[in-house]
């Protein structure tokens, strides 16, 4: 019998080419863009952080013996403003597990998505950078434009140099490239559907903290700077914002890009792993 | 040519049992169970064939399409479906079969159907003119012309599931699985649906294998059926033999112009079986076969006064438990 079914020649493979991969994130940056009252409402809720933020850190500076509190690190006041507002930009780009992605692994309709020529981990991928992106058009832009147009302390500063602003460009790339990668990382973890969400939720804790948008990495603890520098979440915002301030020179963006691409390979590499190990046991649930 | 070929295909699942009576032991011990889904399924599809695959809930339909689609590993057995072994060579494998779940989605929920279509088209590299015959082709037939710019989720299920069965066809697949495809629809997109997938069968070629509970599913489209049941497959084969064997009698049901008294009691009349009468309503079963159905109610009219006649085949659920019945599960 199977020598009979070996002589059927099986027709040439048809894996989806990277243009199907790009097509996902078209459709998902489109079905996302469309809510445009959650973005208002999103940005209303940016501006208010930052503006509460820098009032918070203006009273001290202002109160605050600098020379003691070694907030001296070389930050002034105008690149902390800079520094919140970019970072609150930043912070849009950071990464959750969608809803999509966490019904699907539990009602099991990621099965649906096996059923097509495509690697899932690329396309999960393509998806969660688009969802990423997403909120930078118009929930993004509103913050950046308060930003630029508050008055006095309130106010960002221009780019340190030109050099500088071509240098965060690259990094912000990076950014998203290091957001998407981690996220992924945690999408494939949170494919073992007995965990539930415990594990998730602190696996995506942590990078915010370590991110410096809650407290820029500049204030933080001096012995604890270089760890800081190093470590993959300063990638997601502060290293692209210390090279708007100019904390870092445009030179620097030469290891600042090379150490968010160096801990993206990292993450793609865990995440890719786990997630074949999970398919391999994957229960398609329901009926 | 032989397209799809299975051979002594098991899987089992694993459940946990609840604790019996204490549950908050159950956070220390729990009991493992293990549940066959699928035992020893063994069959093979020619090109081109249109075959229905029945059983009840939970025997083990939607197991084996997704073993055939490559999502699910078996835990032994062997299975070629276009020369290749669909969960080892997954992503070669999938470009080539189609696959609609009748509960589930394909299509992306907030944006047109046509940014579906469209996305599916790189999906599977369909080259452009290709793609517009053929979308043009399927609109035509599955009549989606003004469904294409309406995001999905605004769809009726009716509608929302000719998009579906579009999608899976829009890349030519040479097999095309369909899980439950007419569930929750209404009289008229079940008709519908229907012919379209005969004719498409026809048409092009397409092998389709389905599942479904709907007896008038089969009937109108399967020359051949599959009866699945505890993850055993129970019988293969045309579907008029299945019926000979399993629900060899039809019932006829008749009501009367007036209430029968109980007192009465029932009249005897040879070739009928099971004869009740409940109020205005008399049943009885025959074997068509050897009593033809114009004897059976002619008996009928002579015994009583008659308002209303109807005869029917037995219904699909009934012959799966005599199916059952036979092989003592």
């Amino acid at each position: 019998m199977s020598a009979e079914i070996r002589m059927t020649a099986s027709p040439p493979s048809k894996t989806a080419p990277w243009k199907a991969y790009f097509s996902i994130f078209r459709i998902e940056l489109l079905q996302k863009v469309q809510y445009r009252i959650a973005a208002l409402a999103g940005a209303a809720t940016s501006i208010f952080w930052g503006i509460v933020e820098i009032t918070v850190y203006t009273v001290f500076y202002r109160y605050a013996d600098n020379n003691a509190a070694g907030i001296a690190a070389g930050m002034t006041l105008q690149q902390l403003a800079s520094y919140i507002w970019l970072g609150q930009f930043m912070f849009l780009i950071q990464p959750h597990v969608p809803g999509e992605f966490t019904q699907k692994i539990t009602s099991g309709d990621v099965g649906l998505e096996l059923c097509r020529p495509m690697r899932l981990y690329r396309h999960w991928f393509a998806r969660l950078a688009a969802i990423n992106l997403s909120s930078l058009p118009v929930r993004g832009a509103m913050v950046l434009l308060a930003g630029i147009i508050l008055p006095g302390g309130y106010r960002m500063s221009l780019p340190a140099s030109p050099a500088g602003f071509a240098a965060t460009l690259i990094s912000a790339v990076g950014s998203l490239l290091l957001c998407t990668s981690y996220g992924m990382f945690v999408t494939s973890v949170r494919m073992n559907v007995s965990w539930g969400n415990g594990p998730m939720f602190i696996l995506l804790l942590v990078p915010g903290v370590l991110s410096g948008t809650y407290l820029p990495l500049q204030l933080w603890p001096d012995f604890m700077q270089k760890f800081l520098l190093f470590q993959p979440f300063a990638g997601y915002a502060d290293l692209p914002i210390r090279l708007y301030i100019g904390s870092l020179a445009p030179s620097d963006a030469v290891w600042a890009v090379g150490l968010q691409i160096l801990w993206s390979g990292f993450f793609i590499f865990l995440g890719n792993l786990i997630m074949n190990r999970q398919l391999k046991n994957i229960v398609v649930q329901g009926g | 040519m032989q397209q799809i070929y299975l051979n002594r295909i098991e899987k089992a699942f694993t459940v946990s049992v609840p604790q019996k009576g204490n549950r908050l032991r159950g956070i220390f011990v729990r009991e493992k169970r293990k549940v066959q889904a699928l035992e020893n399924i063994t069959f093979s599809v020619e090109a081109g064939e249109l075959v229905g695959y029945i059983g009840p809930n939970g025997a083990g339909k939607s197991t084996t399409v997704k073993v055939m689609s490559g999502i699910l590993n078996p835990d032994g057995g062997e299975c070629r479906i276009l020369g290749r072994t669909p969960w080892r060579e997954r992503e070669a494998y999938v470009g080539h079969i189609g696959v609609v779940f009748g509960q589930r989605s394909q299509l992306w929920w907030d944006v047109p159907v046509e940014d579906s279509f469209q996305f599916l088209r790189d999906v599977y590299s369909v080259p452009h003119g290709k793609y517009l015959d053929r979308v043009s082709q399927l609109s035509k037939a599955l009549e989606l012309e003004p469904l294409r710019n309406i995001p999905v989720r605004q769809l009726s299920l009716g509608q929302r599931m000719r998009c579906e069965i579009a999608a899976a066809l829009l890349h030519s697949p040479d097999i095309l699985f369909l899980d439950e495809p007419t569930i929750g629809l209404d009289a008229v997109s079940k008709l519908s649906l229907r012919r379209f997938l005969k004719e498409e069968n026809q048409k092009t070629g397409v092998t389709i294998l389905l599942t479904t509970h709907d007896m008038d599913d089969i009937e109108a489209l399967c020359q051949r059926v599959m009866t699945i049941g505890h993850g055993k497959l129970l019988y293969d084969g045309s579907l008029e033999a299945l019926k000979e064997k399993y629900a060899p009698l039809h019932r006829i049901r008749a009501r009367l112009s007036q209430e029968w008294g109980s007192e009465k009691g029932l009249p005897a009349l040879a070739g009928l079986s099971n004869l009740s009468i409940e109020g205005d309503t008399v049943t009885a079963m025959f074997n068509p076969r050897d009593f033809p159905a114009p004897k059976a109610a002619a008996l009928l009219a002579e015994a009583f006064s008659l308002r209303d006649l109807t005869i029917e085949e037995q219904d699909i659920d009934q012959m799966i438990a005599a199916m059952y019945k036979e092989m003592s599960l």
